[in-house]
């Protein structure tokens, strides 16, 4: 195999153009490398060279208008060029250094093809931005960093150039993309977390295999003021269905809720069942309105206590649906509801 | 005073049929007709009971799995209050974990059965067994340890218009006596190797202790302490040395994911390993054992505020959470985790996760506490499950799929895909055998 071939993206600073006063520049192309190009290069011990290196300030990549008419112009450079890869920075926590070579990432890979490559600081806000668009190399805060992150910006530009698959995002000193895959670990489990629980104890640094999600607290809804004026709905997790379970609903990670219509006089075991797989549903299927309370509901209505309730009920399974799901089915049943002037509902889980 | 359990192992690494049972230098012999006399007294609502075996190396399916035994026998035990082999399942529910037991190593005694589906058994969503597949190569292969033993397959056919209560309780016992029968023929016999269980706690070390809360749902859900269901359990203490003898039996069939069968709660891989640093890393002070799905706010909040207490009681510094279950379960393990660390306990969990097929979709996990922030992932249960075909199927010749939408039958041998791990036995990885874990991208 020949001498692999890279082709570098950096800024007006990197390019020694100068500092934020140069930002303005335009596009700037340099044969071979330029920057930490040619630092790389020194890693890559002659089985990849930086064949093109393009630079432009800061401001000027970020404005739409000047990016959109360099446009083409880069792709053709980058096309000449004949590149393995692409690597753009690494920009550190510089916010529109970042931005700059998520684009310039995400144009050569969406339009070319081309492996892409770059390096930031985790909370670059570009990070966000260009996450899943293309590799970004987990690098210092600073350009004071530079001798840390080079080799692992170059050992990825690497890999990406030779076409060889990452490892996990751990072990190649990337940023996770938020994909996982099961795949069988050197050690078991109970090893693991033996390992991590001690380290804990010992004040011993350790990372966690899952990521703590961000707490989202959801506030609850205002009391209602006066349920004698109100609509009420009925909907439940618990999974009651007519017999036969006529909409598929499936009995753990539903992926859909039904919505039936109640008539008093077919409202019964003969007629309904539970179909959820997570709870004990004998009580359920002996008598529907254990779960879905339709005639205690009529009462409050003939009592006046509430406005009146809906003849009708939503239903699904709450067992194994990831949170996202749920969500999606939650919001889909709020608006149908509201749709039909229901405003506040009995809600029976199990 | 701690117990001090000593465990013979003798490896079987050959099976084969004879006139009578016998065990002798790695060959163990079995006599069918003989087991099933041994069974016999306990198997009053089964009407056939057969066997196969499934050797390492083959490229099999085992299906229609129950509970899996390690067959053990009590050499040695304290005379007036020593517990025996699974106390309480064949024998009085005494203390077990001191003395001598002797153990079949590399080698699984097995239950399959393809229990009715009809009303009078299945009675509800939950409660009724749900297709247990073990696949012995490829990558599925690492959920369990039975690819690589020796398993002795009992088939059981039940009687019609019984009970899931007879047919739960015929099957673990007939299995259980045919486990013990076998382990019992290396009495007198030396072991190929022996080792010691004891925690005396060493001096200057951090106290650690195994939080395990398994399912008990009600028959075909059930998990056993010494003999009987945990139903209405509050926390209790263990010795880690009551679990290596038995005193903890499986009897979860609805979630084969969730399954941690008897043979696992005998060779708790968190029991082992806190074992293999016990002394040297830490102090092992035991097993706060109690029940998941704790069924309302007050309970869950109750059982996490004694977990607590008790591992404060042990004064320990470190705690493993490991639970049997999906999200109700969950929700129980992160309230000890908040509850321990609230205390000063340092504590890591293991847990499966989700994300749908590729970890992108939704959260990661059903429930959290911004103090659980030590999680070892036990691998994804939403990724496709695509199992090659198989040269064998043991256990019986057709899947059983899909009973709430009318039921699937696919042959047994052929390539199947499967949305999740659900039918996957101890695919969710609770007890921390496997090595399969989700790495992030």
């Amino acid at each position: 195999m020949g001498t692999l071939k890279a082709l570098c993206y950096i800024n007006q600073f990197f390019a020694g153009l100068g500092g934020e006063e140069m930002a303005h520049e335009g596009l700037h192309v340099y044969e071979g490398a330029k920057g930490p190009g040619i630092g790389m290069e020194g890693l890559w011990k002659g089985e990849m060279k930086v064949v093109r290196t393009l630079a432009c300030g800061d401001n000027f990549f970020n404005l739409e208008q000047n990016y959109e008419a360099i446009k083409d112009q880069l792709l053709e450079l980058v096309k000449e060029a004949e590149p393995d890869v692409i690597i753009a920075g690494p920009a550190f926590n510089a916010g529109r250094y970042g931005v700059a070579c998520g684009k310039f990432c995400e144009l050569v890979s969406d339009t070319l093809g081309i492996p892409t490559v770059t390096g930031m600081f985790p909370t670059n806000p570009a990070v966000g931005m260009y996450l899943r668009k293309t590799l970004i190399a987990d690098c210092a805060e600073t350009a004071a960093g530079m001798r840390t992150s080079l080799p692992m910006l170059a050992a990825l530009a690497l890999k990406l150039a030779k076409r060889e698959p990452l490892a996990p995002a751990n072990v190649d000193k990337y940023l996770p993309t938020g994909l996982r895959t099961n795949e069988v670990d050197d050690n078991s489990a109970a090893y693991r977390v033996v390992d991590m629980m001690l380290k804990k104890v010992q004040h011993k640094p350790f990372v966690t295999e899952v990521p703590l999600r961000k707490e989202e607290l959801i506030p609850a809804a205002p009391p209602i003021q006066d349920a004698s004026k109100i609509k009420f709905g009925l909907i439940t997790m618990g999974g009651l269905v007519p017999k036969g379970n006529p909409d598929k609903i499936k009995m753990y990670a539903a992926e859909s809720y039904g919505t039936y219509a109640i008539d008093l006089s077919t409202f019964n075991k003969e007629h309904y069942e539970s179909v959820h797989g997570g709870y004990d549903t004998t009580a359920v299927n002996a008598d529907p309105q254990r779960l879905i309370p339709y005639t205690a509901a009529l009462n409050l209505q003939k009592r006046g206590l509430i406005g009146s309730v809906a003849p009708y009920f939503l239903s699904t399974c709450g067992i194994g649906t990831n949170v996202g799901m749920g969500k999606k089915l939650g919001a889909a049943m709020a608006q149908q509801i509201k749709a039909d002037g229901i405003e506040a509902v009995f809600l029976t889980s199990t | 005073m701690a117990m001090r359990l000593t465990r013979r192992y003798y490896p079987v690494t050959e099976l084969k049929e004879g006139a009578a049972c016998a065990y002798e230098a790695g060959v163990l012999t079995v006599n069918y007709d003989e087991l099933k006399e041994v069974a016999k007294p306990y198997g009053k609502n089964i009407e056939k009971l057969w066997f196969e075996v499934c050797r390492p190396n083959e490229n099999a399916r085992i299906i229609h799995v129950l509970d899996t035994i390690q067959p053990m026998y009590k050499a040695e035990a304290p005379q007036d209050w020593g517990g025996k082999e699974y106390p309480g399942i064949l024998n009085h529910p005494h203390t077990a974990g001191n003395g001598v037991t002797n153990l079949l190593e590399g080698f699984a005694v097995m239950e399959c059965a393809a229990l009715p589906w009809d009303e009078s058994n299945a009675s509800s969503g939950l409660l009724y067994p749900r297709e247990a597949i073990i696949q012995t190569k490829g990558f599925y292969k690492h959920y369990t340890p039975f690819a690589d033993t020796i398993n002795l397959i009992c088939n059981f056919e039940v009687m019609a218009d019984k009970s899931s209560e007879e047919y739960d309780n015929d099957i673990r016992k007939s299995a259980m006596a045919i486990a013990q029968h076998l382990a019992k023929l290396t009495a007198e016999q030396e072991p190929a190797r022996e080792e010691v269980f004891d925690n005396t706690p060493v001096e200057g070390l951090p106290n650690v202790a195994l939080v395990w809360m398994c399912q008990n749902q009600g028959v075909y859900a059930n998990t056993l302490l010494y003999g009987l269901p945990i139903y209405d359990i509050v926390p209790t203490l263990l010795e880690p040395n009551e679990m290596l003898d038995g005193a903890v039996v499986g009897g979860n069939y609805v979630w084969p994911t969730y399954k941690i069968p008897s043979y696992i709660h005998a060779n708790g891989p968190n029991i082992l390993e806190l074992y293999r640093r016990h002394g040297v890393d830490l102090n092992f002070k035991g097993v706060i054992f109690a029940r998941s799905h704790q069924p309302s706010n007050w309970h869950k909040d109750r059982c996490g505020q004694l977990i607590a207490k008790i591992a404060a009681q042990l004064d320990c510094q470190g705690l493993i959470m490991q639970w049997e279950g999906g999200g109700n379960a969950a929700i129980d393990g992160m309230l000890v985790v908040q509850n321990a660390e609230r205390r000063g306990i340092s504590s890591a969990l293991l847990t499966f996760e989700f994300g749908g097929k590729d970890g992108t979709e939704g959260q990661l996990l059903v429930d959290d506490v911004p103090e659980a922030d030590a999680v070892v992932s036990t691998g994804s249960w939403e990724r496709v499950v695509h199992l090659e075909a198989v040269d064998v199927a043991y256990g019986g010749p057709v899947l059983r799929l899909e009973k709430e939408r009318g039921g699937l039958f696919p042959d047994a041998r052929e390539a199947i895909d499967f949305e999740t791990n659900v039918h996957m036995y101890m695919g969710g990885n609770q007890s921390g055998y496997s090595r399969i874990t989700a790495h992030a991208y």
